[in-house]
């Protein structure tokens, strides 16, 4: 029970530090690049924008579809 | 008219004709409406069926002919990323899926569960469903745009 709770706990603090720096990124005056931005600039080459583009395609079949 | 003799300062842009304004909200009230439909008959596909593959291979279809046939207008990237600043993300994603892997490597235990374990029952709920299904449209069309 206890290690079932670490995990999801693990997963909840992850997540939430994912929408701290997305918070900060935002900011002014600030060095943290905003999920945007970061996504963007992978994406700048054909090969980061198909590859991020697959994933999203991953993720909606991962998750939808099985 | 007298409106138009005004002159315009040059760092102004061109007002936009209201009709336009008009015309681009009709539009966008259409497409979410359109987007909203899409996802509440899509949620209600059961998993494992050639219909709730279709209902992610049909968005999938339209983001990849948006993304390299019609490109729409995109969001300038930055030329460059602050690797200290870019680290932080790094690290934080490179946790998550390490957190992941560990389930996964453990055959998802219950007492080891790994994300989709612990996000499929949340979308057994029909509305539940259609709204990750919406968030996730509108997160292929905010890639599009990049």
């Amino acid at each position: 029970m206890v290690t079932r709770v670490i995990t999801i706990v693990g997963f909840a603090i992850v997540i939430l530090a994912l929408f701290v720096l997305e918070y900060l990124g935002r900011r002014k005056d600030n060095r943290i690049p905003t999920l945007g931005e970061w996504l963007g600039f992978i994406m700048r080459p054909w090969p980061g924008r198909f590859l991020i583009l697959l994933g999203w395609l991953w993720l909606g079949w991962h998750y939808f579809s099985r | 008219m007298a409106a138009d003799d005004v002159p315009r300062r040059p760092d102004q842009p061109p007002a936009q004709p209201r009709w336009l304004g008009r015309r681009l909200t009709v539009r966008k009230l259409a497409t979410g409406t359109g987007l909203v439909a899409y996802s509440w008959f899509a949620a209600s596909t059961e998993p494992f069926t050639g219909g709730a593959l279709l209902i992610v291979l049909v968005p999938g279809a339209v983001i990849g002919f948006l993304a390299y046939g019609r490109p729409p207008a995109r969001i300038p990237p930055p030329q460059s990323l602050d690797i200290a600043g870019f680290s932080y993300w790094a690290i934080t994603v490179a946790v998550l899926f390490e957190w992941e892997a560990a389930a996964f490597r453990d055959n998802s235990q219950w007492w080891h569960p790994a994300l989709t374990d612990l996000v499929d029952p949340m979308l057994g709920s029909h509305p539940v469903k259609a709204l990750a299904i919406l968030i996730w449209l509108l997160a292929g069309w905010g890639l599009v745009r990049r």
